[in-house]
């Protein structure tokens, strides 16, 4: 099939893995998996070992398959069809060093067959996306490495793929460039683009990710958005910060509700709560308030993060 | 999603075959070697080697046109004009060549593996094969430098410098010979290093394994043959055998000599098959695991 015979954006699955098994040897890489990728960044969460390299190799085209199909654009992942649609932005940064930003990026531009100046014009155009267009002329050696970063963004982009895979993309960047590259990523995600991005850090989730794919042992644990997934997890304990000034009297009264399984006090006036079904323990909490003269000057849940749902949903994994 | 989308233009361009890739390999490639001037000694060595032939016909050139008889006496030296000349030339070149491979084949090949560079050619719009392709075309146009193409230099000048343009259509074979060892030098070497350098990345033993290879396996193929009597035992010096078979491009090989050019084609044959395994056994191997 011609390149041409997939376009830039469809409706629909950018990506799709259907029931996709990899395995290396007698290790399993990744175990049944079936996930679709759309418009929009989703974030690829899991611990080591939990298969995002295997599942970020298939989607790229790097690996096949021992069993299932991956798609990008209705075309194998390892057709050279597919990787046209595919802007990857790997870990590691190791190519020749010798080489400017500019040439580097030039470079992958005319791999994706680019003539000479639609590469060229391309090449400005990413540059200028990442904010490199005035340092690109610096060889990789002389990067810092959140310039290296930013390079190796700008070669993922520089053919517009439909799906554009990040592998840890903020290590390294200071928190201006963190918020530049938040902003190029949600830029990509209106255009249209699947954006997946592969992060250890969590909390980068919370403010990126409009979805986010649980990984561990080789399987998705859970797809979806963050409140879907905390959802699917009604009984996952919730922490909450209560800042009362009659303290110990209030810890008195909640311990023997059902919901609370745990009550820490925390400095003179804050108590540190463990609770199940939340939405019973937030009523029952305000009929108490208002039934009583408690001065409760703040009340905050500290795990609604994705790095809380993440333990949860891990803790439950380790069960099966 | 009301993000400002300002300067952004879309790509209308359609992509060309995945082929053109191997022009970009090649062109990164040598723009690697001749921005490293460690590389500019041995290209610079082999410049010289060159200069001094290129004078030297000029030299003789000139003095003919003065006398005749320094023409004739310098003809005696068989420096340069006939086929012999060449092959030796071609020759000193090709080991010149095997030097600079021997080093530049790290950081061709070998920094792709070692670093973990592989990574950003297998995720683009080429494939496997591409990729190869790519990189032996880039030692090969390397060889062609170093080697066929001064020879081809020297071949023009020797020509247009004699009274007339007849030495052309006198010496076809040389032309047929400068081309054919440039070929059995560029697809040997090209694969040759490809396949090592894919295996043994770091440069130390790269340069270790590669000059072995040419030199310990001559001083084998010498030792069997002086112990065995037996002159096939010459075959394993796959140096000799290119050389071999670029004098018998040339028409200068005694046919009646053991080993022939068709043993020497049939034993380098079997190298670039085998290293042409090894190389997509690399390659696959860095796609399944890296």
């Amino acid at each position: 099939m011609n390149v041409a015979d997939y376009p830039d954006a469809l409706p629909g699955p950018l990506a799709e893995f259907q029931s996709v098994t990899k395995w290396y040897g007698a290790v399993i890489g990744v175990n049944d998996i079936s996930v679709t990728l759309e418009a929009g960044i989703t974030g690829l969460l899991g611990p080591n070992g939990a298969g995002k390299t295997t599942f970020i190799k298939l989607l790229t085209g790097q690996l096949r398959p021992s069993l299932g199909n991956v798609l990008v654009c209705d075309a194998p992942a390892r057709s050279a069809a597919a990787r046209r649609h595919i802007g990857y932005c790997p870990d590691a940064d190791a190519f020749y060093e010798e080489m400017s930003g500019r040439q580097f990026v030039r470079t992958m531009a005319r791999l994706h067959g680019m003539s000479a100046v639609e590469s060229r014009e391309r090449t400005e155009q990413a540059l200028a996306e990442v904010g490199m267009l005035d340092r690109a002329d610096r060889t990789l050696r002389g990067c810092s490495k959140g310039m290296r970063q930013r390079i190796k963004l700008a070669q993922a982009l520089v053919h517009q793929p439909a799906v554009l895979v990040v592998d840890e993309p903020l290590n390294g960047i200071d928190p201006v460039g963190r918020r530049e590259l938040m902003e190029l990523f949600r830029r990509c995600a209106a255009r249209g683009q699947a954006v997946l991005v592969s992060s250890h850090i969590l909390d980068e989730m919370d403010e990126l990710a409009d979805r986010i794919v649980f990984m561990g042992r080789g399987r998705v644990l859970a797809v979806g958005t963050l409140p879907d997934i905390r959802a699917m997890f009604a009984g996952q304990p919730l922490q909450i910060r209560i800042a009362c000034r009659q303290q110990r009297e209030l810890a008195t009264r909640l311990i023997p509700w059902d919901q609370v399984l745990r009550i820490e006090l925390s400095g003179i006036d804050e108590l540190l709560l463990q609770v199940v079904r939340p939405d019973d323990f937030f009523r029952q909490f305000g009929e108490l308030i208002q039934a009583t003269s408690f001065d409760v000057s703040r009340l905050e849940t500290t795990d609604t993060t994705t790095e809380a749902t993440f333990q949860h949903v891990m803790s439950a994994a380790a069960k099966f | 999603m009301e993000l400002d989308q300002a300067g952004y233009r879309t790509w209308e361009g359609q992509p060309r075959s995945p082929w053109w890739g191997c022009l970009s390999i090649v062109r990164v490639g040598l723009s690697l070697i001749f921005r490293r001037w460690v590389f500019w000694i041995l290209i610079g060595l082999g410049l010289l080697n060159f200069l001094f032939h290129f004078a030297f016909i000029y030299l003789k050139a000139t003095l003919s046109v003065q006398n005749e008889n320094i023409a004739r006496f310098l003809d005696n030296y068989k420096v340069t004009g006939t086929g012999q000349a060449y092959a030796d030339f071609m020759f000193a070149q090709a080991g010149i060549c095997a030097l600079l491979l021997a080093f530049a084949g790290s950081t061709l090949i070998g920094s792709d593996y070692r670093q973990g560079g592989m990574v950003f050619y297998l995720s683009r719009g080429i494939g496997k094969w591409h990729y190869i392709v790519g990189k032996l075309l880039t030692i090969a146009a390397v060889v062609t430098i170093v080697t066929t193409l001064p020879a081809l230099i020297l071949f023009i000048e020797y020509g247009t410098l004699s009274n007339s343009f007849q030495y052309f259509l006198d010496n076809p074979r040389v032309l047929c010979g400068i081309l054919g060892y440039g070929t059995v030098l560029a697809v040997v070497q090209s694969l040759l290093i490809f396949a090592i350098a894919a295996w043994v990345p770091r440069t130390v033993p790269l340069v270790m394994t590669w000059l072995g290879l040419f030199a310990l396996l001559k001083g084998l193929a010498d030792a069997m043959r002086a112990i065995d009597g037996n002159r096939y035992w010459l075959l394993l010096g796959f140096w000799d055998d290119m050389n071999r078979l670029g004098r018998w491009c040339f028409g200068s090989l005694d046919p009646n000599r053991i080993p022939s050019a068709g043993y020497c084609l049939a034993v380098l044959a079997a190298l670039c098959v085998v290293s042409l395994v090894l190389i997509v056994r690399r390659v696959r191997a860095v796609e399944v695991v890296s």
